[in-house]
């Protein structure tokens, strides 16, 4: 699985640093580093709603601490072979 | 026209306890033509210094570069300055170094500690003529010039750094003919060499300078063009001409912004490969793309170069906090400041529709208003800009 964490200039303002922290630290908690793939990408086009996060194909956008956990199991744990 | 340039930079610190330098340096002309630096170092310290070396540094710098002659110059230095009431004197020594057509160097000196003279990174002996002009004794020299010659002027503050503290005698000019040559490189600019002596004249004297101190470091170095685009056009149908003429340009290549760079890896047909690593949290990660040579984000990062040039500017700061650093911002800081002569903008006019957004704090005239900012900061670094808008 490819995880891609927009850090553009707007989704760096709202926190893609965290969000990208709480990615890996998700994932090793998870023992899933080896199954997923995280890396950032310039710019996915949806700048008014960020943070923007894209896993394999979907996009999911305003991505924040708060709903963190929860997109996490639902797009990420759930989908993971 | 020989490919050459003229970098100069110069750092004063002021003596413990005074608000204003006694030293001033003035640099007038540009290194495409004739180039003067004056160093000027006033009587005593604080404000009359300060006075006595601002006139002797303008006068000379303006007579000099129309092209006046020496006698001329000195004569109206003595004429014209204020006469101490405690000394009875007017005085200011100065260091005046005026460079050709980056080919030939002219050095005149009255009282100024000797200028250092470097060639490929070693001190070198040139011929002095002393000569009396007046009641006062005038050193001069010509020397033709080659790639990565190095002239150091200073002050005498940085000869007596460390005297009655960690040095009985001061630093003498052997010592720092000692210094510089260790840390010459070719790549360095002239602000660096002269930040790395006045911090080490700093810390001889224990943070407490007992005079004003100032380096003056002119270098004669290739030209090397860098060419930096932020945005793309405002009529997506130049997307094409504006990579075309950025991509045919000679020199190192930094695009800055998500949808410009990745509108730059299309063009090439390269992929653009976003690095995760946040080496400051406030600046986002750089990508690579093959024939690139640094892609960043755009308008978070630019500001922060904004930030590094106006520091970088003031003759006092010695801490250049960029120079080491790996972020973007750093990055851009290091190949602009560090190494351009020439640098060619390509801003693209395009609105972000994205950055348009109130709760934002980007937007179009923020970074149009960068770049202005910066290209003036860069050219009072002495470097040669041209912005184009499309």
């Amino acid at each position: 699985m490819n995880i891609y964490i927009c850090v553009g200039s707007s989704c760096h303002l709202k926190g893609s640093y965290n969000i990208i922290n709480l990615m890996k630290d998700a994932l090793e908690k998870n023992n899933l580093t080896d199954k997923v793939n995280v890396s950032a990408a310039f710019c996915l086009g949806r700048c008014t709603n960020g943070v923007t996060i894209k896993v394999d194909d979907e996009i999911i956008t305003g991505v924040s601490p708060e709903n963190f956990n929860e997109i996490f199991e639902q797009h990420v744990l759930k989908n993971v072979q | 026209m020989n490919n050459l340039w003229t970098d100069t930079g110069y750092v004063s610190i002021n003596k413990k306890g005074e608000q204003l330098c006694g030293d001033k340096v003035e640099i007038i002309g540009s290194a495409d033509d004739c180039l003067t630096l004056v160093l000027a170092d006033g009587l005593g310290s604080g404000v009359k210094a300060n006075i006595l070396s601002t006139l002797t540094s303008k006068i000379l710098s303006t007579m000099i570069d129309a092209g006046m002659s020496i006698e001329e110059c000195v004569e109206t230095i003595v004429k014209t300055l204020p006469v101490c009431q405690v000394r009875k004197v007017a005085y200011s020594t100065f260091t005046i170094i005026r460079i050709d057509h980056n080919d030939t160097a002219r050095i005149i000196q009255f009282d100024n500690p000797n200028v250092i003279f470097l060639r490929n990174g070693k001190n070198v002996d040139y011929p002095i003529i002393s000569r009396v002009v007046g009641d006062k004794t005038v050193l001069e020299s010509t020397i033709p010039l080659q790639l990565d010659d190095t002239f150091i002027a200073m002050s005498d503050g940085a000869i007596y750094a460390g005297v009655g503290k960690s040095l009985n005698f001061g630093w003498q000019r052997e010592n720092i003919i000692d210094f510089a040559e260790a840390i010459f490189d070719w790549s360095m600019s002239a602000k660096t060499i002269s930040t790395m002596i006045v911090d080490e004249c700093n810390t001889l004297y224990e943070g407490e300078p007992g005079d004003d101190t100032t380096i003056a470091c002119v270098k004669i170095k290739k030209r090397n063009p860098v060419n930096l685009m932020i945005g793309p056009p405002s009529n997506p149908k130049d997307v094409n001409m504006m990579m075309n003429l950025f991509f045919s340009k000679e020199g190192s290549k930094i695009v800055c912004g998500g949808t410009t760079s990745t509108l730059a890896a299309e063009f090439l047909g390269k992929p653009i490969n976003t690095s995760i690593d946040y080496c400051d949290p406030e600046i986002p990660p750089i990508a690579y793309v093959e024939g690139i040579d640094l892609v960043t984000e755009g308008v978070i990062t630019i500001s922060r170069v904004v930030e590094y040039a106006k520091a970088f500017l003031s003759s006092n700061d010695i801490t250049a906090p960029w120079a080491n650093r790996k972020d973007g911002a750093a990055k851009i800081a290091q190949m602009l400041f560090e190494q351009a002569t020439d640098i060619n903008f390509f801003v693209g006019k395009a609105i972000n529709p994205a950055h348009q957004n109130p709760n934002l704090p980007i937007n179009f005239g923020i970074k149009i208003r960068l770049i202005q900012e910066l290209a003036e900061y860069l050219k009072q670094m002495g470097k040669h800009i041209k912005v184009s808008y499309f």
